[in-house]
């Protein structure tokens, strides 16, 4: 077997990671899930304390790094979320090299808008029932979808606006240009990957929801719409929550947890990371931190729960913060391959032809495929 | 009478138990832990199986390797197109699926693969658009207008991670209907856009296996629908999902000693007529199909 770099690259078409195995997994229960019991690891015995702690620390650390910036509007605004924290994170020379161009967001497309349709179409299905004072019917997916963009079209009924204030969001305001285009085969595509999104999820945690349930990051009375923070009111870094849901009330004994829901488990193998991330920002955003964060998998079914403490806290503010370093790091030095950490990122990445590290990763890697031998 | 996927959901068949999905889980686990230790891999370098991967290695491992793993023709194109507008008659409301739409679905969902090769080939395009026409006319009636309760959803992923994430399993069912939590029994459909034979059925059988162990409930059916007109029902029983299983294991030995350094064997038979590496393999070379007699001169 070949030693040095990864001798293995993922199979087209199929997922690219292999998440956490089946190693103290659960698989998905028809019983809803219970709220999240406080875990007596090294959990935060004072949520709201250690909210401000965190917050202080990461503002601190941010401005020091903001501070190493030739100009102070240098850097301009940089939104963190899970994506960049991950690409910076992976490998540093490619997350500069992307520039504005990587950084900003890239425009609404199907892949991008599934989940995000598919917890408003959610959202909305569960606000409809409390506005009728019924208990919200198992919904079906694709059903689901389509009364909520035909809701997005509906008159306002406050006023003069199309969609009621309610239901707006970014991602409505683009499905309704996409259907007044008639642009049917993008509809189309939202509609597959949007309920593809609620049918796993609802899967995996059953149904009826789990109580005390609120879904995040969707419109209108039944959702929390987003989770963010900004240092203070000047800071040009905005750190974006993105959880799907959240599982118990917010009080200032902790006692909630954050639900990530992911369709595949191939987007990313680094589940503690992920949780880590969410939950640092979550715990800034809100300003208590979770007992957990609960992800789980469309793909495989799986529910994992991972506690919320000191060590998982610090991991998601390195996070957040190495964001911050990179695009100051990039004000001058943008893709650079010194600092380089070859992966199977190699292989999509702009800027193998420059990268030394990156070209000997792949010759070992091209030999090896799904992690069989290429002949 | 053929039973088609209209009568499958009309009497859906009662699914197995799934008693024994927990053992099958636990001799494929024991099964890839066996293989692990032979090939090396581990969680951050795993052996990645599909469907195509494991009847590769069963089929033939000397093409199952090969970096060649065929260029997308005209043929692939057209079951690309096919593949599609049988998704998009599964979600959307419409009757009727054309070529067309089915390419701007395609599009949409971010693979601009086949309305590139289109545009290359311009007008001489036509005779592939038309031969996906009328495929697609065969195939998409009877996914069209599934009951909504269905929850017709496509592309399900499905991945099972086993001997803690060293070997994993994945896939993508074309159409997944029914199954927790809708209350209805699943039915696994794949959509195939050659002709139809007889190592179809494997696709099947696996992504059962595959749901089963998701879901912790047995699907009902694997319906294999072909553009060619066929439609294959199979309604799950224990032994289906105990001999995916078996493929499985077997398919994981087979990378084992491959990921060791054991030179491929080389199994020749049908699939030699349209493998990319027949010219470098003496055993694909020799090989005839059932009847053919070589011909010398004299």
């Amino acid at each position: 077997m070949p030693s040095g770099g990864n001798r293995f690259r993922p199979i087209e078409g199929e997922a690219i990671s292999s998440g956490p195995g089946t190693d103290g997994f659960h698989l998905a229960s028809p019983e809803p899930i219970a709220s999240v019991a406080p875990t007596p690891r090294k959990r935060a015995s004072d949520p709201v304390g250690t909210a401000d702690r965190l917050r202080a620390e990461a503002g601190r650390r941010i401005a020091e790094a903001l501070a190493g910036a030739p100009s102070p509007g240098a850097v301009g605004d940089g939104y963190g979320g899970w994506v960049a924290a991950r690409e910076a994170a992976t490998c540093p020379a490619r997350y500069r090299g992307e520039g504005g161009r990587g950084w900003g967001f890239p425009g609404w497309s199907p892949p991008l808008a599934g989940g995000a349709c598919g917890r408003a179409a959610l959202a909305h299905h569960i606000a409809e029932a409390d506005r009728s004072g019924r208990r919200a019917t198992l919904p079906m997916p694709l059903d689901a979808i389509r009364v909520w963009m035909r809701a997005l079209r509906a008159p306002g009924e406050t006023g003069d606006g199309r969609t009621p204030p309610v239901e707006r969001s970014g991602v409505g305001d683009w499905v309704c240009e996409v259907w007044d285009a008639g642009d049917s085969a993008t509809l189309a595509a939202v509609a597959a990957l949007a309920g593809r999104w609620l049918a796993g999820f609802v899967r995996v945690l059953g149904w009826p929801l789990p109580p005390g349930l609120t879904l995040l990051n969707a419109p209108g009375p039944a959702a929390v719409s987003t989770l963010r923070w900004r240092p203070d009111k000047a800071s040009p870094v905005t750190v974006a929550c993105g959880a799907d849901a959240r599982l118990g009330r917010v009080t200032g004994a902790g006692g909630f947890a954050l639900v990530v829901h992911r369709v595949t488990t191939g987007d990313d193998d680094a589940l503690r990371d992920r949780a880590a991330f969410e939950a640092a920002a979550a715990t800034l955003a809100i300003g208590v931190a979770p007992d957990s964060v609960l992800t789980t998998a469309g793909d495989t079914g799986e529910r994992v729960t991972v506690p919320v403490d000191d060590d998982l806290l610090a991991l998601g503010t390195e996070r957040v913060v190495t964001v911050v370093a990179q695009r100051v790091v990039a004000v001058e030095r943008g893709f650079d391959p010194t600092d380089a950490t070859p992966s199977r990122a190699c292989r999509h990445c702009d800027h193998l032809a420059d990268c030394p590290a990156g070209e000997a990763w792949m010759r070992v890697a091209e030999r090896w495929r799904g992690g069989l031998p290429v002949l | 009478m053929v039973e088609g996927l209209g009568d499958v959901l009309a009497r859906p068949p009662q699914p197995p138990s799934p008693d024994g999905i927990a053992a099958l889980r636990t001799a494929l686990d024991a099964g890839a832990r066996a293989a692990r230790a032979v090939g090396g891999w581990s969680q951050e370098e795993p052996l990645r199986l599909s469907k195509h991967v494991v009847t590769g290695l069963l089929r033939c491992p000397r093409r199952a390797l090969s970096d060649d793993q065929g260029a997308g023709g005209d043929d692939v194109v057209v079951g690309w197109v096919v593949d599609a507008a049988a998704k998009l008659a599964a979600v959307s409301p419409r009757r009727h699926v054309t070529v067309d739409a089915a390419v701007a679905f395609l599009s949409a969902l971010g693979d601009g693969t086949v309305a590139e090769h289109l545009a290359d080939l311009g007008p001489a395009g036509e005779r592939l658009t038309s031969d996906a026409a009328a495929r697609i006319n065969r195939l998409t009636a009877s996914l069209a207008g599934v009951d909504a309760g269905w929850w017709p959803r496509v592309e399900d992923p499905v991945r099972a991670a086993l001997a803690g994430g060293a070997v994993t399993v994945a896939g993508r069912i074309d159409v997944l209907l029914g199954g927790p939590p809708t209350g209805r029994p699943g039915v696994i459909v794949e959509v195939k856009g050659g002709r139809w034979h007889d190592g179809m059925r494997a696709d099947g059988h696996l992504y059962a296996l595959l749901v089963a162990l998701r879901d912790g409930e047995v699907p009902a059916s694997a319906v294999t629908i072909v553009s060619d007109g066929t439609t294959h029902v199979e309604h799950m029983r224990p032994a289906l999902l105990e001999h995916a299983a078996e493929r499985l294991d077997e398919a994981m030995r087979v990378a084992a000693r491959l990921a060791a350094g054991e030179p491929p064997a080389m199994l020749p038979g049908a699939h030699c007529g349209h493998c990319p590496v027949r010219p470098d393999c003496p055993a694909g070379r020799a090989w005839r199909p059932p009847g053919d007699v070589a011909v010398s001169a004299p």
